[in-house]
């Protein structure tokens, strides 16, 4: 379902050009894991924002069930990350001035999926229940990364992309969170591509990838 | 300390924006506060001067026929043993056509305290009595007479007409429009012969007037800084909101850079740094900027009362025949009052920030959930003070209508200001409980419902500037409709009152040939004499009892009849308009508003008048409105005030029928009585020029108004400049999650109109009770007379346009940086957070 063909990409820095991707390939297929791994500043994040249509890639295509993200325009590629996927990042990005439970139904509603049985599910299953009404900012850092969880899978979106979304909290805590989310990817089936540093997080999953000087590698763990 | 100090400055070296907003709205505030100071202190100048010029500190004495006196009479009165002195007072014109008053006086009868006596410092008393003479100056003259200020010693400028001016003395204490000299000299000038134009005493000195003549008291006189205090107390009012609006802007920017700092500043903290001395090295910043913006601003302000001044001295002339300097004129206390004022207001936008800085927790990060509530509290503060300046407001309404009408100026004006005040403080809290309730209302559309939610979150960072643009949008809706509705009265008022097309001024003599003409031509449908005098109410009887008055007033008589009866309006009458006019025809008298409001009279009362032939006592049938006239006066039936006083005739209106020929009539009137050509004039003339007069008069308040308005826009500007960054933070996810830039724009914009919308909405009836505040509570209590009160739709409409225009102008820039951001950078952005 999504598709990385030959990708390269650049930034202009002060410094001159730095080459983040270079001739990167990938194929994730429908209810595949993958977890990405590789050093700090190595170009991870570059590649999630490229498969999420945040960015565009200098060469190469990326694809997303079989179009190329860079020909659409820019309102149908926000439709896409709208309906087809979910984000997590490793700063939770709630909307402060929602509730949780307006954070929580908020992609779905503007996805028009919004289900009140699958919510209230997710409200139980992400250990929400009773704070719905709280503010973003008075729930702990595990609360909010778990409520950004269930905010990017309340609309079941067949890929859900996660960007270190453990990286920010301690360890105990990021391994109920990753826990979490791992048994709700499974409970909704969908596909996941995550950015982690983390070998025991990419131990459960189908494939490991390593991305080195700009060049992805099969990982062995 | 200095260490302390950089350190704290180094932020607005990465926020240069921060410190371009702080300066601006410091530029702003005593920019327009200097400003206006500057014309008020220049104005107040030209008043000294003229107060202590003889007009106003003279008693002074007339010939009763109005006629100037000769030579003879005054030698007469002197021999008589009476210390009077002669003057003599005309016109010259310069060579650019500038008209200077010309007084010529006689120093050595002249009581000694007055303005020439202070002027004659330098010149020995026989080179001003004595051949070449010389000629009293102010220096604000010189530059009408052709003359630099450095050789203008000793010069003699040629006038228009070819004569020479004996040799200048500089005498800055004179009025600026004003030549002194010898009276032969003045003589010679303006070549009148052996006439005198008047005879003055000191203060006092005459007991009574000799016969034949009448003696003004120097104390009964208005002076022009009585008669304009209201229009400087509106000016500095105007002055006082601009301040206001400049330093919402300096707030919005102080907190902002407060917040930004908290994090150095608690690092500071744990480093060692005390409390107190942070709390120092901030009010050193805050001097320093204030400081830097201070003397910008009042630098501009002077310049912009150089731009200004031209309009002010037309208006002041016109309105009030008082004489301004078109010379700015400021004295020291007015540069260091500019300094404190500004420094003061600095000091109040900034003592939040002091406070905050001199309790800042050093552990604790300031947190959202602390924050939210604080606001919440905040909020319920506001709409306490808000109800406690609405009370205040109440009690000077109700304070005002037991206060006797014509005292209430200041008053009147602190109610504006407190109503004003009320509205700005409920205006937060109003929006924060329409967002909830529309939030509430909008929960099954997720964008707006966003929108909603997130509005209630900028709400505490964008309230002063929406405080600021209600303040503004309610002072230009207010003074707007009270210069529209005054404009419509003023013109319907000339309409009543100019009601023939032809008005004839002929020399006193003439009229009553004339009247004998026109009586038999057939075209003249009625002749509209009109006659005038001055007098002294003396004394009025009212239910309560008699009273003695004692007051200069005016005695006008006018000729009731089919044309002018229908039309002039009336205020008050004893029973209804026809019996009133017909005591008026047997010799009852009208008196103006502005009389009966200073006198506190009503129809039916007895007036004493004494004017020159008699002294009578007549009864009040009616009050009428009299519009623009700073003075009392009293009407009477043409015929019957010449029954009953001396009073000459002043002009004639002609009403014609339709099918007369107007200029044939013009003509042979002319050229029958030998009249000069500017004795007919033009109904639509005189009405064209009163028209512009009143343009003029309030090309001010419009400018001062439009720029408050600016301002305010600047201030909404400013807080959403300064907050851009944190707004795009909020923006980034929702774009990741989906949602297209456009949309994001539109909904940021939408945001910011709505918010608009809603105060331009409350704006509304709030400027109509600013309107209301000034035509029925200061206009009477400055001149005696009220407006109706009149309503303007289209100005309504122009106010809400104007408030969402003012809120898409300010919200343009942030949105289209959003909007060229790229929307990786914004994720990167938060990243970086
Ligand atoms: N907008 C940008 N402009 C210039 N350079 C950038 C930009 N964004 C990222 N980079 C650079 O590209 C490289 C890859 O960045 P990226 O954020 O993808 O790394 P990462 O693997 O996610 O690192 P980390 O594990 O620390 O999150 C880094 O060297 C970064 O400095
Ligand atoms: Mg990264």
């Amino acid at each position: 379902m999504l598709e990385f063909h030959q990708v390269h990409k650049t930034y202009t820095t002060p410094q001159g050009p730095l080459n983040v991707l270079n001739d990167v390939s990938l194929r994730l297929a429908a209810g595949e894991s993958l977890a990405l791994m590789g050093e700090s500043g190595s170009g991870k994040s570059t590649l999630l924002h490229l498969a999420a249509g945040l960015d565009l890639p200098d060469q190469g295509t990326v694809s997303f069930e079989n179009q190329n993200v860079a020909s659409l325009p820019e309102p149908t590629r926000a439709k896409l990350r709208r309906e087809q996927l979910g984000l997590v990042f490793q700063q939770f990005h709630l909307v402060p001035s929602l509730t949780v439970i307006d954070n929580l139904r908020l992609q779905a509603r503007l996805a028009k999926r919004d289900n009140v049985a699958w919510t209230d599910h997710l409200i139980e299953r992400l250990g929400l229940h009773g704070m719905e009404k709280r503010y973003p900012e008075q729930l702990s850092g595990g609360q909010q990364q778990r409520l950004a969880i269930g905010r990017a899978l309340a609309p079941r979106p067949p890929l859900l992309l996660a960007d270190e979304p453990t990286g920010n909290l301690d360890e105990t805590t990021a391994g109920e969170v990753l826990e979490l989310l791992l048994s709700l990817v499974r409970e909704t089936q969908c596909a996941l591509l995550i950015v982690t540093h983390s070998p025991q997080v990419a131990a459960p999953l189908d494939r490991c990838l390593r991305l080195s000087h700009g060049h992805l590698l099969e990982a062995a763990l | 300390m200095t260490r302390v100090l950089s350190t704290l400055l180094s932020h607005y070296r990465r926020h240069p924006g921060q410190l371009i907003m702080l300066l601006l709205g410091l530029w702003v505030a005593s920019a327009l506060w200097s400003g206006i100071q500057a014309i008020n202190a220049t104005a107040r100048d030209s008043y000294a001067r003229a107060d202590a010029l003889f007009d106003t500190q003279l008693d002074q004495l007339e010939r009763r026929d109005g006629m100037p006196f000769s030579r003879a009479e005054y030698h007469a009165l002197r021999q008589a043993g009476l210390p009077v002195s002669p003057m003599l007072k005309g016109e010259v014109v310069t060579q650019d056509g500038t008209r200077l008053t010309l007084i010529g006086i006689d120093p050595l009868t002249l009581s000694n305290d007055n303005a020439l006596a202070q002027a004659n410092t330098s010149a020995s008393l026989s080179d001003f009595l004595t051949p070449p003479w010389q000629t009293r100056v102010a220096p604000d003259a010189l530059e009408a007479l052709g003359i630099t200020r450095e050789n203008a010693s000793a010069a003699t400028p040629t006038l228009a007409d070819g004569k020479t001016l004996p040799p200048l003395v500089l005498a800055p204490a004179l009025p600026p429009d004003t030549l002194i000299m010898d009276i032969a000299a003045a003589a010679r000038l303006l070549e009148s012969g052996d006439q005198l134009t008047r005879i003055v005493a000191a203060p006092g000195a005459l007991t009574e007037a000799p016969p034949g003549l009448t003696l003004t008291r120097a104390t009964t006189l208005a002076s022009p800084g009585q008669l304009t205090e209201s229009f400087h107390l509106n000016l500095t009012a105007l002055g006082l909101l601009a301040w206001v609006v400049g330093l919402f802007i300096v707030q919005a920017a102080l907190g902002l850079a407060l917040e930004q700092r908290l994090g150095m500043l608690r690092t500071l903290r744990v480093l060692g740094v005390s409390g107190r001395s942070l709390v120092l090295a901030l009010s050193l910043e805050l001097l320093l900027l204030g400081l830097i913006g201070a003397l910008a601003g009042i630098a501009s302000g002077v310049w912009l009362a150089r731009l200004l001044l031209p309009d002010v001295a037309a208006t002041l002339g016109s309105l009030y025949g008082a004489g301004i300097g078109q010379e700015l004129n400021l004295p020291w206390h007015y540069w260091v009052g500019g300094l404190a004022v500004s420094l003061g207001g600095l000091l109040l936008a900034g003592s939040g920030v002091l406070w905050r800085a001199a309790r800042l927790n050093m552990l604790k990060l300031g947190q959202m959930q602390a924050w939210r509530s604080g606001y919440r509290r905040q909020l319920s503060l506001m709409s306490i003070g808000g109800a406690f300046a609405m009370g205040v407001a109440l009690a000077l309404y109700v304070w005002l209508r037991f206060q006797s009408p014509g005292d209430g100026l200041v008053t009147g004006f602190t109610l504006v200001a407190a109503l004003l005040l009320a509205s700005a403080l409920w205006l937060p809290p109003f929006l924060a409980l329409l967002l909830k309730a529309l939030t509430h209302l909008a929960r099954r559309r997720p964008l707006i419902h966003w929108a909603l939610a997130d509005m209630q979150l900028q709400l505490p960072r964008l309230s002063l500037a929406m405080m600021a643009l209600l303040i503004a949008l309610a002072t230009n809706l207010g003074v707007g409709s009270m210069v529209g509705g005054f404009r419509l009265t003023f013109l319907d008022w000339l309409d009543q009152r100019l009601v023939a097309p032809l008005y004839l001024n002929a020399p006193a003599e003439q009229y009553a040939d004339i009247d004998a003409w026109l009586a038999d031509r057939p075209e003249v449908f009625e002749r509209l004499l009109t006659r005038r005098s001055d007098a002294t109410l003396q004394a009025a009887t009212t239910p309560e009892g008699s009273r003695s008055i004692g007051t200069p007033i005016e005695l006008y008589g006018i000729t009731p009849g089919e044309s002018l009866t229908p039309h002039w309006p009336l205020l008050a009458t004893q029973q209804d308009r026809s019996s009133a006019w017909a005591a008026f025809s047997d010799g009852a008298i009208f008196i103006n508003e502005q009389l009966a409001t200073a006198e506190n009279l009503s129809p039916g009362d007895r007036l004493t008048l004494n004017a020159p032939g008699a002294n009578e006592t007549l009864t009040i049938a009616a009050i009428y409105p009299d519009y623009g006239n700073p003075s009392g006066q009293v009407l009477m039936a043409s015929p019957q005030l010449a029954a009953r006083f001396d009073a000459p005739p002043s002009s004639m209106g002609l009403v014609l029928s339709d099918e007369a020929d107007v200029d044939t009539l013009r003509a042979t009137l002319l050229e029958r009585f030998d009249l000069g050509s500017d004795a007919l004039s033009d109904q639509r003339e005189i009405k064209r020029i009163a028209t512009e007069i009143f343009e003029r008069t309030f090309t001010i308040t419009r400018a001062l108004n439009a720029l408050t308005l600016a301002v305010a826009a600047l201030a909404l500007l400013a807080s959403l400049l300064t907050q851009a960054r944190s707004r795009r933070q909020q923006l980034a996810p929702l774009w990741a999650l989906g949602v297209p830039r456009a949309q994001l724009a539109q909904l940021n914009l939408a945001q910011l109109s709505g918010a608009a919308l809603a105060t331009g909405l409350l704006a509304i009836p709030l400027g109509i009770a600013i309107t209301w505040g000034l035509v029925a509570i200061i206009n009477v209590a400055a001149f005696g007379w009220r407006l109706p009160l009149y309503l303007f739709p289209g100005e309504m409409a122009v106010t809400l346009a104007t408030a969402v225009g003012v809120a898409l102008l300010a919200a343009a820039l942030p949105t289209l940086r959003f909007w060229r951001a790229s929307p990786r950078a914004l994720l990167a952005e938060e990243a970086n957070q």
